[in-house]
């Protein structure tokens, strides 16, 4: 069954994240890191952040939290077992630290159809609690053979 | 880590190659990290059940490993302006995962240096390039 196209711009609940040291070390190991920054705030604060920096994909964690409200909305009717992870991109703006409070409203920007397939945009602008922003995240998945028609 | 000089960049320079032994327990680690706990990840059985040999890596593990090579080679986390990736093909466990990049453009004004990259494995003698039509931004001033 088709993906409800008219979604398109629809935004959900706000997401709250603390990054906290112990997430930014276990993430910063999980993905092979051995660069102190990532793991020590004294090596990090030693080159000018303001403390133990997230790994550059760390932001990963609240595009989950974000597919995981969407992909589930009744209004939308995606089958999960039909979709994979098609695309990603990160615009970053500044290390994201320890310490920050990440603030992010994902909304689906596009849905569109090409060939038997459908894709889901799920964009997240991550900010701070000042409202900077450090970086826009965009998933792409991808739902296999679900356009229907010809 | 030194950042590469951006005077010496020339467009089709192949600036970094970085390989990764995929393993069932750092691709564990990862979804514990990220917390993207679909079993697609973790159950070889579930796998199977949709038409996988095995568990597979997360698309996300492929890009951490292709933004660590990235950064690496740009010397600084605050040097990451972009990185987009198309996922193309999956990568099973014990494979060895190969992250390429190459100097697509270069602004000498701003200091951006944008990349071609890439990763792909080797499976069977047959190239697969899991991670394709991806570019980087990073800022060299």
């Amino acid at each position: 069954m088709p993906l409800n196209h008219s979604l398109k711009g629809k935004t959900y609940q706000e997401i709250e994240l603390e990054v906290d040291r112990d997430r930014v070390t276990q993430f910063a190991l999980a993905v092979g890191e051995d660069d102190p920054r990532f793991l020590d705030a004294e090596a990090a604060r030693a080159e000018g952040f303001p403390d133990q920096v997230a790994f550059p994909t760390f932001p990963t964690v609240v595009g989950i939290l974000a597919s995981a409200q969407i992909v589930v909305d009744p209004e939308l009717g995606m089958d999960y077992s039909r979709v994979v992870h098609g695309e990603q991109s990160f615009e970053w703006r500044r290390p994201i630290v320890v310490g920050d409070r990440l603030r992010a409203t994902p909304r689906i920007a596009d849905v569109y159809a090409k060939g038997p397939n459908e894709f889901l945009v799920i964009e997240a602008e991550v900010r701070v609690t000042d409202g900077e922003v450090v970086c826009v995240a965009r998933s792409t998945l991808l739902s296999r053979g679900t356009a229907g028609g010809a | 880590m030194d950042r590469p000089s951006i005077e010496a960049l020339e467009v089709g320079q192949e600036v970094f190659e970085a390989t990764k032994v995929v393993k069932r327990e750092d691709v564990k680690a990862y979804a514990d990290a990220s917390g993207d706990q679909n079993p697609l990840h973790q159950d070889d059985d579930f796998a199977r059940s949709v038409g996988f040999p095995g568990i597979i890596a997360h698309g996300m593990f492929s890009m951490a490993h292709l933004a660590k090579a990235v950064k690496d080679w740009a010397g600084n986390p605050a040097a990451l302006r972009s990185l987009s990736v198309q996922f193309r093909a999956v990568v099973y466990m014990d494979e060895t995962l190969v992250a390429k990049g190459k100097v697509a453009g270069v602004d000498q004004a701003t200091g951006d240096v944008t990349l071609d990259v890439w990763a792909e494995v080797d499976r069977d003698g047959q190239r697969v390039t899991a991670i394709k039509n991806a570019r980087a931004v990073v800022n060299l001033a």
